[in-house]
């Protein structure tokens, strides 16, 4: 049996004052649903992670059904960190290959804007383990990967124009990304010099505090996009527990065993999105899924090869960092940017319509990490 | 300092079973307090109840004679390979500080 992405949506990214958590699902759930009107949806997967704590609202699944009209199906809501709406897709997916359902809608929703930078930073923080010291040493999620960027400096040739340079790709493909968070553009200059939020990271180095919603259908029932192959995989809780700190193992097992299981390897995958939650995890990733050898990932950058016209063109959505990462709704948004891209219509189209697409969703540092490739067929 | 071991991987984290063995984690030994600099960040965007702090520096400590790392806070800026030194734990913190040579 395989699945098949029937529809995609996504809402426009950035800051949703006047509009709910509750609305923003509906309105990416509703368009997906739209586009996908002759499929009959047997379950909900929703994929977010501070509903609760930032907006106080949870049962969102049972808000979809009902307020959508599904009927009594079953509904759930996963968590993974900013991996939550990877998760959710792939629960989606993996209720359809077990022949419980033959279609399901999932969603991915988060709403933050609202919010102060201090409390995001405190409760995004609960990606992390709280309970050990590290906690206690006042690490936040954005050090440790500032912690990785400097020692990643210390042991290869790359200083921190490698990360702006990189920084500086994903925005300018937001540039023309419509739904995409930061439309303005941006130098190497600006990047550089930007204000420091945790030492070599700047502000844009980091992604931003988002609204935003994005949505499938996926149904056994074929369409013109087939799932290939979903994998996850876990890695540590912790920055002092990690063997090497210049690999996320988890990104790497996923990649491997999506790959495995499509039968492809890396230099099959036509077109990228990956969890550039900063610029440095997506300078790893780029590693870890095996696009460049280890510890070179900043060669690839320096001569441009992740670009939009670039052997490995990476986040041609701008990717978290220009986009925008609404956390829940992000590995949702990854397959929003590839579907359109295989149809042959993206923001960004590559010149060659691919043929194969590649996400990697992040959650936690590297406690999550979730791969889904997709074919058009 | 008390690192905890089992098939060859140390860590100053006691977690239940071990991963490769799958056995209950039961060796463990006294390691000095002392190590080198192996990575750090100077965070400066600080979560709401650290905020007073910022900005501060978390290194990432190489414990010496053991292959366990040790996040810690260290009040005085810092390089990769700086010989540090356990100064005091306060509240659940292992605050750390330079190794002063004579
Ligand atoms: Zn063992």
């Amino acid at each position: 049996m395989s699945v098949y992405v029937h529809s995609v949506s996504m809402t426009k990214f950035g800051n949703s004052e006047n509009t709910s958590l509750k609305d923003l699902m509906l309105a990416a759930s509703r368009e997906a649903l739209e586009e996908a009107r002759e499929l009959k949806i047997d379950a909900v997967f929703v994929g977010n992670y501070m509903g609760g704590s930032l907006a106080n609202q949870e049962i969102l699944g049972a808000i979809v059904a009902n307020d959508l009209g599904l009927g009594p199906i079953p509904t759930a809501k996963l968590e993974g960190a900013c991996a939550s709406g990877g998760i959710a897709l792939r629960q989606g997916i993996l209720g359809i290959l077990s022949g419980e359902y033959e279609s399901v809608l999932v969603v991915g929703v988060e709403k933050m804007k609202h919010a102060s930078t201090a409390t995001v930073t405190q409760f995004i923080n609960s990606a992390m383990d709280q309970t050990t010291n590290e906690r206690y040493a006042g690490l936040t999620f954005p050090g440790f990967f500032g912690v990785v960027a400097n020692r990643y400096f210390y042991e290869t040739g790359a200083n921190k124009s490698h990360l702006a340079k990189l920084a500086l790709k994903n925005r300018e493909n937001a540039l023309q990304n419509p739904l995409a968070q930061f439309r303005k553009p941006a130098t190497l200059e600006e990047i550089m010099n930007a204000r420091m939020i945790t030492d070599p990271l700047g502000l844009f180095d980091c992604s931003p505090i988002t609204d935003g919603a994005a949505a499938v259908v996926l149904s056994r029932k074929p369409s013109d996009i087939k799932i290939l192959a979903s994998a996850q995989a876990s890695g540590p809780t912790m920055m002092q527990d990690a063997i090497d700190l210049l690999s996320l193992p988890a990104i790497r097992i996923s990649g491997q065993q999506a790959y495995e299981k499509a039968g492809v390897s890396p230099e099959d995958i036509d077109v990228v999105e990956i969890h550039d939650c900063f610029s440095m995890t997506e300078m790893l990733a780029i590693e870890e899924l095996g696009f460049f050898p280890k510890l070179e990932g900043w060669l690839a950058i320096e001569q441009g090869k992740t670009c939009v016209n670039g052997e490995k063109p990476v986040n041609t959505s701008g990717g978290l960092l220009s986009r925008g990462h609404p956390i829940g709704a992000t590995g949702v948004a990854q397959f929003y940017q590839l579907v359109l891209q295989l149809r042959g219509h993206a923001p960004n189209q590559l010149e060659k319509q691919p043929r194969l697409a590649l996400a990697q969703n992040l959650g936690g540092t590297g406690s999550y990490s979730v791969v889904h490739i997709l074919e058009r067929v | 300092m008390k690192v905890y071991e089992c098939c060859g991987v140390e860590s100053v984290t006691k977690k239940v079973y071990c991963s490769t063995c799958r056995q209950e984690i039961k060796n463990e030994r006294e390691v000095p307090d002392e190590g080198t600099v192996y990575s750090y960040t100077v965070i400066h965007i600080a979560p709401a109840d650290y905020a007073h702090l910022a900005p501060y520096t978390v290194a990432l400590v190489q414990l010496k004679d053991s292959t366990a790392k040790l996040t810690v806070r260290i009040q005085e800026s810092v390089q990769i390979g700086d010989p540090v030194q356990l100064d005091q734990i306060a509240d659940g913190t292992y605050i750390y500080q330079k190794v002063r040579t004579a």
